[in-house]
């Protein structure tokens, strides 16, 4: 039987929905879901080379920001791009850039962004694979 | 299984991932089912409330068999048959 599937159209940059996503991704692939993610906008400027382990914005409840992630820190969070490392080694998942979004920030190739982005792609083919998806997610 | 039985249980594999939340234990059992023979039995510890109704859900999806769970002080003994 051929392994179900999650879409992920990550908006988001910030790290208290990156790591909701992170958390989500993780029972993907304890299911061993096929999963794939395509990075739009803000979501782009976090997967950036430079920005993704020293951006720490939040975008909900931002005036407890700093008890936010004191508290990731006691529960041995791990950061947003180890968890979707994890789900990477333990399920197939794919991470798409945006070509448009890669623009907004100065990333026209890959390699402008960390390693957990497989490839630069546009809408359609994001579209194509929600058409295929059991479950398909908007963050 | 009762809590007699589950006691009793002799067990392949533990794992324990009471230093993780939500869902570092079912990653961590998902990685450690790997790990036994079809047959063998292997717990997991847990201190996270919700991976005790994660890891029945999860044996029923992947064909495991979910023995029961015991709650000792601070953190849960969940018991699955591969």
């Amino acid at each position: 039987m051929a392994n179900k599937k999650l879409t992920l159209a990550l908006f988001s940059g910030s790290v208290d929905k990156l790591t909701a996503a992170g958390v989500i991704l993780g029972g993907a692939a304890a299911e061993d879901m096929d999963v794939d993610i395509f990075v739009l906008l803000q979501a782009a400027f976090a997967f950036k080379k430079e920005n993704a382990m020293v951006n720490d914005r939040v975008s909900e409840i931002t005036d407890k920001k700093d008890e936010f992630l004191a508290s990731l820190k006691r529960l041995n969070t791990p950061h947003w791009t180890e968890a979707f490392r994890t789900a990477k080694e333990m399920t197939n998942v794919k991470i798409h850039i945006c070509g448009f979004a890669g623009k907004v920030w100065h990333g026209e190739k890959p390699d402008d962004f960390i390693d957990l982005a497989d490839d630069i792609c546009g809408i359609g083919e994001y579209m194509t694979s929600a058409e295929e998806a059991d479950i398909n997610l908007f963050i | 299984m009762n809590t007699e039985e589950l006691t009793a249980l002799t067990v392949d594999k533990s794992v324990d991932a009471r230093g993780t939340s939500c869902p570092g234990p079912l990653l961590a059992a998902k990685k450690a089912i790997g790990q036994i023979e079809k047959g063998q039995v292997m717990e997991v510890l847990s201190a996270d409330e919700g991976t005790r109704r994660d890891i029945p859900k999860w044996c029923t999806k992947k064909g495991y068999e979910y023995l029961g769970t015991l709650e000792e002080a601070g953190f849960y003994k969940i018991f699955l048959k591969k």
